[in-house]
């Protein structure tokens, strides 16, 4: 699905991301760790193509991200707030990228219906505009703009953050039952080793730009907290 | 503590990205306030010169005395767009353990420290110490001076209070312009002469400190209510402005036929309603109309100087093709991710815009055609610049502001906003401007101005059948600065 080739980008002489090999395949779970600066958002940015890497290549279904718009139309995203519109209300925010994706009213009914129990009634019809949200509705917001076009894809940036209790205990039955129902590769972000375990069953944790471990298996969080103590 | 905090805002000043980045702009709006000061000051020394030379009045200080209202109308019209509130500043003060009575202290003794506040005394200053000083002793031209003074500083917290009540409301500004037309027309008809009043009033400041005092008094009176109304307005909820409940639809339902081109247009047209700045350019636009009617009226400019005209059109038809155009990116600068990761290609990206601001400029036209009346060559100016502007300027302006775009915060206000600005802004004018007469010159030196216009709307006519060729010109520069811009984007 994403196939990550010599991919470096340097700013000046430091090196963020630095990661020569990296397969993640269909429907896989993957959950990218490490402490701040690791270079996971600039990862992240690198697969979208925000920004331009210093040398190698990033390919979607086989084709390189950079001067293709193709792979837009099966990859949902949320990285920050730069994802969402704020002088838009949450409505009409979703409302136009499900134009993006030829979602019909119907469409966008089953969505507004699968994220009813995130949203917890705070984000449809408050006649807000999402500039005035607090940070966990943005999150809710965006993640659910995410899911819009029913992505093969779905890349997140530290979903967990700011969201309550309960909304992230929503989030993860969401993302399970999403994934349950069809075929759906995530990418998954996260410093909460609890969390990201429960969601992914791979996972990598990233050091100054570098893959310093793959993890596969049962003992994903126990072998993480080893990690991380140290 | 007092210095901890004027240490701080000096801090901010000079440690903020735009300082530095912006510096170009700094520099020249601090030479441009000064020249200003320096042109107040020349007018100060020749005023009662002109007043009695110039105007051939016998009292120049009952005439001065009898505009004296009249001036100060006009320093609070000029205050209202040149002060800003200060209260946005103190958020991280506010959970600190320093009492918030100093704070507000602080924060309005502070906010004297404007170059306003200057103008009243160089302005007047002069004539004090000449003409009043000869006359009736330096005492009373001090008394003179410290009455005017102090109205001044009156106006400095009205303003503040003014803007604090009202401002961002459409009813701000019209409470000035009726202000300033009902007393305009009433000493024009002849109902109350306000310049009698002003007169008599600020005759008695030079017979003893009665009125002097009784302004000072008025002053802290001010003083103590804005200090009562700040101190009571310091919760960051009721400072931050634009918590405004979302409230119409403002889609336009024809460009939904349109597809993802007419959606894209329709979250701009949202993007322009919805915000305070960009609604203003709006504004200023339909503003900008009229600005014919300086020049059209004047029969000398069209005799003598129909290429000035160019000029003119070029503004009319265009002004907001180039107000907007020229930050076009840096609107969108919070979601220019967004842009980039959704199904949308550049190409659809840059043909929404360039029908937007080719939409504009053709209902600006439209709504210039009532020019007419002035003469039929108006119209034909207006039309071949129209055609000059959507042919040749909006890719001039689309391409420019691709040049080092800078993020802009679409919740700050317009007035005096340099956000966004840098070299690209400024050079841009000159194409724009000089690009007509490229064309119009060559023939209007032959001796065919007409010639000259037509040329001008055939070269638009041009590039508008060509306009294929220039938007993929654009989309390519776009698509070799993408990175380059989103990374400006993404830093404050």
């Amino acid at each position: 699905m994403i196939t990550i080739q010599s991919l470096k980008k340097n700013y000046k002489e430091t090196s963020v991301v630095d990661v020569s090999e990296l397969f993640i395949g269909q429907n896989e779970s993957f959950g990218l760790v490490g402490n701040n600066g690791a270079g996971k958002t600039t990862l992240f940015r690198l697969i979208l193509d925000l920004i331009r890497c210093t040398e190698g290549q990033v390919l979607i279904n086989g084709k390189n991200v950079q001067g293709n718009d193709e792979w837009k139309g099966y990859v949902g995203s949320y990285l920050d707030e730069n994802f969402l519109i704020p002088y838009l209300t949450p409505e009409e925010y979703f409302k136009f990228v499900g134009k993006l994706h030829n979602y019909s009213d119907e469409d966008l009914k089953n969505f507004y219906q699968k994220f009813e129990e995130l949203f917890h009634d705070e984000i449809l019809g408050k006649n807000k505009y999402i500039g005035d949200l607090s940070k966990g509705n943005l999150k809710k917001v965006g993640i659910a703009a995410a899911f819009i076009g029913n992505p093969q894809v779905v890349i997140l940036d530290e979903p967990f953050e700011n969201l309550d209790p309960t909304s992230q205990i929503r989030l993860k039955q969401l993302l399970k039952r999403e994934r349950k129902a069809r075929s759906i590769t995530y990418l998954i972000s996260s410093h909460d080793l609890n969390h990201v375990t429960e969601i992914c069953e791979r996972i990598v944790i990233l050091e100054k730009g570098k893959v310093i471990k793959d993890l596969k298996g049962d003992n994903l969080l126990a072998e993480l907290e080893d990690y991380f103590k140290a | 503590m007092v210095t901890t905090l004027l240490s701080h805002s000096w801090k901010k000043l000079s440690r903020s990205v735009s300082f530095s980045k912006e510096l170009t702009t700094t520099i020249f709006l601090s030479l441009f306030g000064l020249m200003v000061l320096g042109y107040a000051l020349a007018l100060g020394f020749g005023l009662n010169k002109i007043i009695t030379d110039g105007l051939k009045q016998t009292d120049s200080f009952q005439f001065l005395n009898g505009l004296m209202l009249y001036y100060f109308v006009f320093e609070f019209m000029m205050r209202y767009f040149l002060q800003n509130l200060p209260v946005l500043d103190v958020q991280p003060y506010l959970h600190l353990p320093l009492k918030r009575s100093r704070i507000v202290h602080y924060l309005l003794i502070k906010s004297l420290s404007h170059g306003a506040n200057l103008l009243v005394f160089v302005l007047f200053a002069p004539f004090a110490f000449t003409a009043i000083a000869n006359r009736f002793g330096i005492a009373s031209s001090i008394s003179w001076l410290l009455s005017l003074g102090l109205i001044s500083f009156c106006l400095h917290y009205l303003v503040l209070l003014f803007k604090k009540g009202l401002d961002d409301t459409i009813w701000g500004l019209l409470t000035l312009v009726s202000i300033f037309s009902l007393l305009g027309a009433s000493d024009y008809y002849g109902w109350f002469k306000l310049s009698d009043l002003s007169s008599s009033l600020f005759a008695l400041t030079v017979q003893g400190y009665v009125l002097v005092a009784l302004i000072a008094i008025l002053f802290l009176g001010i003083y103590f209510f804005s200090f009562r109304f700040f101190l009571k307005g310091m919760y960051p909820e009721e400072v931050s402005f634009g918590k405004s409940s979302a409230g119409k639809n403002h889609d336009l339902s024809f460009l939904q036929n349109l597809g993802s081109l007419g959606d894209w247009i329709n979250l701009e047209i949202k993007l322009i309603i919805r915000n305070k700045r960009p609604r203003t350019i709006l504004f200023l636009s339909a503003f900008f109309l009229l600005y014919g009617l300086i020049f059209y009226r004047n029969d000398t400019y069209s005799e003598k100087m129909p290429g000035l005209f160019l000029f003119v059109g070029v503004f009319i038809t265009g002004i907001f093709m180039i107000n907007y155009g020229q930050f076009l990116f840096s609107w969108q600068s919070g979601h220019f991710d967004f842009t980039l990761t959704r199904p949308i290609s550049l190409r659809q990206f840059i043909e929404s815009k360039y029908w937007l601001l080719t939409t504009v400029t053709v209902i600006c036209f439209l709504l210039s055609v009532p020019y007419a009346y002035f003469g039929w060559k108006i119209l034909l100016i207006h039309a071949a610049m129209t055609l000059f502007n959507l042919g040749i300027n909006i890719f001039v302006v689309m391409n420019f502001a691709m040049w080092e775009p800078k993020k802009i915060d679409l919740k700050k206000g317009a007035t005096f906003n340099y956000e966004g600005v840098g070299a690209a802004q400024w050079l841009m004018a000159i194409p724009l401007i000089l690009g007509p007469y490229l064309f119009y010159l060559p023939f209007s030196l032959m001796g065919y101005p007409i010639a000259g216009i037509l040329a001008v709307g055939v070269v638009g006519l041009m590039a508008i059948l060509f306009r294929a060729y220039l938007i993929d010109f654009t989309v390519r520069r776009l698509e070799k600065r993408r990175y380059t811009i989103a990374a400006g984007f993404r830093k404050d």
